[in-house]
């Protein structure tokens, strides 16, 4: 099993370059570069800063062009370009970006604390909630209590967490006023004691998380209950009932680890939540997180901070993914991976 | 055959199951019989004849909420299980009365070893034994159903056996709890024939060893032979007769027993002749006859078959046929 383990590691390698040339393909064939960005923006500043301006702005000659254009690495071809971008990434640069000058992983680096904070905090509260709230649905199926959760659960799924977002800050901030409007934290965080900076967090944090969480119930919790009904009817179950078990101990004892098969299938695409938080909601509340990062990076065209988080998030996807693997290898022995016929 | 006081008696048992439109219909109408302690009975029936859930009733294992008792008696040592909460049937499961199940592949919980799923009885059963002293009881059950090098296999998964060995850690979970009725519902028909024989003279041999009554459950008249004291068949939800085995082979007074032994493939026969198959189908549920059940199979039906359904009726001792015309068909 661990050469599987082993083969799988390696296999990161071509697919992470799969994914990387294909966006940094992209990134340079569709129309309207960091380089056009960056004039059309000096051509609105040349018309609304006036007079001192007004000379300087306008078209950039052709050399002038050839020579950003080089300055930026745009002239060679893609896959020179890709391989140059792809040595800095083993060296660990991820480049400069064409927006703020700044190095790509010091700008991200900067938003990941938000970013993680939201992302353990949702992946923890709806495993917390998902796993234990599916078994009581699964148990008493069709119940009073199955009904109610249900109608909880699927409002949260159909409603779009933006939408839940809009809807909690205009009630609880803006009319009773009792979370702040938005940011992550207040503007004295730095004078507050630890115990009044983690509360503060949390205040700050109750409206996005339960944004955050509303949609992400519905998935797990009925993954979870069908699992175990699943489960439930099975003939291993009746022969924990002939054996004299209760309902509550054969689930304890049996379903509950064959339901969590499932569940931890799906932890590895989950753990990609850890740094993509959504960039909606982290516009309605006003948190500086990856997720508007990377969106404000595509729409102004800022390629290295695209790609920088792109290799984050991808590694990170791809490492999750063997990590449900070996999850699932955990909870179920007759999985092992690679054997092939014994 | 011992002459106690019965072990098990079921008396007119009905089970009816619910289908989706919340109609209930009887699967199981009426049937009576009884088991007594060292005694193997053999309840025998098509698929779909309310065979399986006769036995599971007992102890009270029917999928819930659509299959219950609806009527009748179950009396262990005189109790009647029918109306005992769940509770007491809980205390009864394994430690008086066990079950063992058809299927050996989906029957054992895949993510736990076999040695800790025999343990579980014992735990629940025997809360005052030590740990090591359950560990070894647990190995010697595995060795008392014929399992080799128990002492390796307690570790393993149950998908790291063959089915046999499989049946046999379900046999072992079954005897754990020290059970004095044993029921075995269609034990071997998962498995092969040569695997099918072992099983069966493991079981002869255990239910010896421990004067255990039992109550074996199959479709195969052939494999009823080797074990069964007594012989009850049933046919769509009812016992159409009982004698003892012995008996039944020898003289079968139902046409559904007589078509059944008929259609047994002889070894004497010639091959590749054709097997005397009864014609005809089970009536289904919806279209059960007021009359008796298997009249519009039976070469012999006629108006008083097609209009009033003939009840059990004994006519030596132990031995009962449910036929309008059984005397006329057997002198």
């Amino acid at each position: 099993m661990a050469g599987y383990f082993l083969r799988r590691f390696l296999l990161i390698i071509p697919t992470f370059i799969g994914i990387t040339l294909l966006v940094f393909a992209i990134t340079r064939v569709v129309p309207g570069g960091p380089i056009e960005r960056m004039m059309t923006q000096a051509q609105l500043g040349g018309e609304t800063g006036g007079l001192q301006r007004s000379q300087g702005g306008g078209t950039l000659s052709e050399e002038q062009m050839a020579e950003l254009e080089k300055y930026y690495g745009f002239d060679k071809p893609i896959l020179t370009g890709y391989a140059l971008w792809l040595k800095k990434v083993l060296q660990l640069d991820l480049g400069l970006s064409t927006r703020y000058q700044d190095p790509v992983w010091q700008i991200i680096r900067e938003r990941f604390p938000v970013s993680i904070f939201y992302g353990v905090t949702t992946l923890i509260l709806t495993y917390l909630v998902c796993i234990p709230l599916g078994l009581l649905k699964g148990m008493y199926h069709g119940g009073r209590f199955d009904g109610a959760s249900s109608a909880v659960v699927f409002l949260g799924y159909a409603l779009p967490s933006y939408v839940i977002g809009i809807a909690l800050i205009s009630l609880f901030a803006g009319y009773y006023d009792w979370f702040p409007l938005g940011g992550f934290v207040s503007d004295d965080f730095s004078e507050l004691s630890p115990w009044q900076k983690t509360k503060d967090i949390f205040h700050h944090a109750a409206l996005p998380l339960i944004a955050y969480l509303a949609g992400s119930f519905a998935v797990t919790t009925l993954m979870m209950k069908n699992a175990l009904m699943d489960n439930l009817s099975t003939d291993y179950m009746r022969t924990a009932a002939a054996k004299g078990l209760g309902l509550g101990q054969s689930v304890r004892r049996h379903a509950l680890r064959n339901s969590l098969i499932p569940v931890a299938t799906s932890f590895g695409s989950n753990i990609s939540l850890l740094i993509s938080g959504s960039f909606l909601i982290e516009t309605i509340f006003n948190i500086d997180g990856i997720g508007l990062l990377g969106y404000e990076a595509i729409i102004e065209r800022d390629y290295p901070i695209v790609m920088g988080i792109l290799v984050i998030s991808s590694l990170l996807y791809l490492i999750g993914n063997i990590l449900s693997d070996i999850c699932v290898a955990l909870v179920d022995p007759r999985i092992r991976f690679g054997g092939g016929v014994h | 055959m011992t002459d106690s006081s019965p072990l098990l008696s079921v008396e007119q048992l009905h089970v009816a199951i619910r289908n989706d439109h919340g109609i209930s219909r009887d699967m199981v109408s009426g049937v009576s019989f009884t088991v007594a302690a060292g005694e193997t009975l053999g309840l025998v029936g098509e698929s779909g004849c309310g065979k399986s859930l006769t036995a599971m009733s007992i102890l009270g294992l029917l999928p819930r909420p659509q299959a219950g008792i609806s009527g009748g008696q179950v009396r262990y040592r005189g109790e009647d299980l029918a109306g005992a909460s769940r509770q007491r049937l809980r205390t009864l499961r394994s430690a008086e009365i066990a079950v063992i199940f058809q299927d050996p592949m989906t029957a054992l919980n895949p993510v736990h070893t076999i040695g800790r799923q025999v343990e579980e009885v014992l735990r629940l059963h025997f809360p005052g034994l030590k740990a090591g002293d359950r560990r070894q009881r647990v190995l010697t059950l595995l060795e008392d159903v014929g399992i080799p090098a128990a002492a390796e296999r307690v570790n393993a998964y149950p998908h790291q056996l063959s089915g046999g060995m499989r049946q046999r850690v379900m046999i072992a979970i079954a005897l754990a709890g020290e059970p004095k009725l044993l029921i075995a519902d269609e034990p071997t028909t998962a498995l092969d024939v040569t695997i099918q024989a072992q099983i069966i003279s493991l079981l002869i041999s255990l239910q010896q060893q421990r004067g255990m009554g039992m109550l074996f459950i199959t479709h195969d008249l052939a494999l009823v032979a080797q074990l069964a004291d007594r012989i009850a068949v049933m046919y769509a939800g009812k016992i159409v007769e009982q004698q003892p085995a012995e008996q039944l082979f020898a003289s079968p007074r139902h046409p559904y027993t007589k078509g059944l032994l008929a259609a047994l493939p002889a070894a004497a026969e010639q091959p590749k002749t054709r097997l005397a198959a009864m014609t005809g189908q089970v009536p289904g549920i919806d279209q059960m006859p007021t009359g008796c059940r298997f009249a519009n199979r039976c070469p012999h039906a006629d108006d008083l078959c097609l209009n009033t359904d003939p009840a059990l009726e004994s006519f030596t001792d132990g031995a009962a046929v449910a036929c309008h015309h059984w005397k006329k068909l057997n002198d």
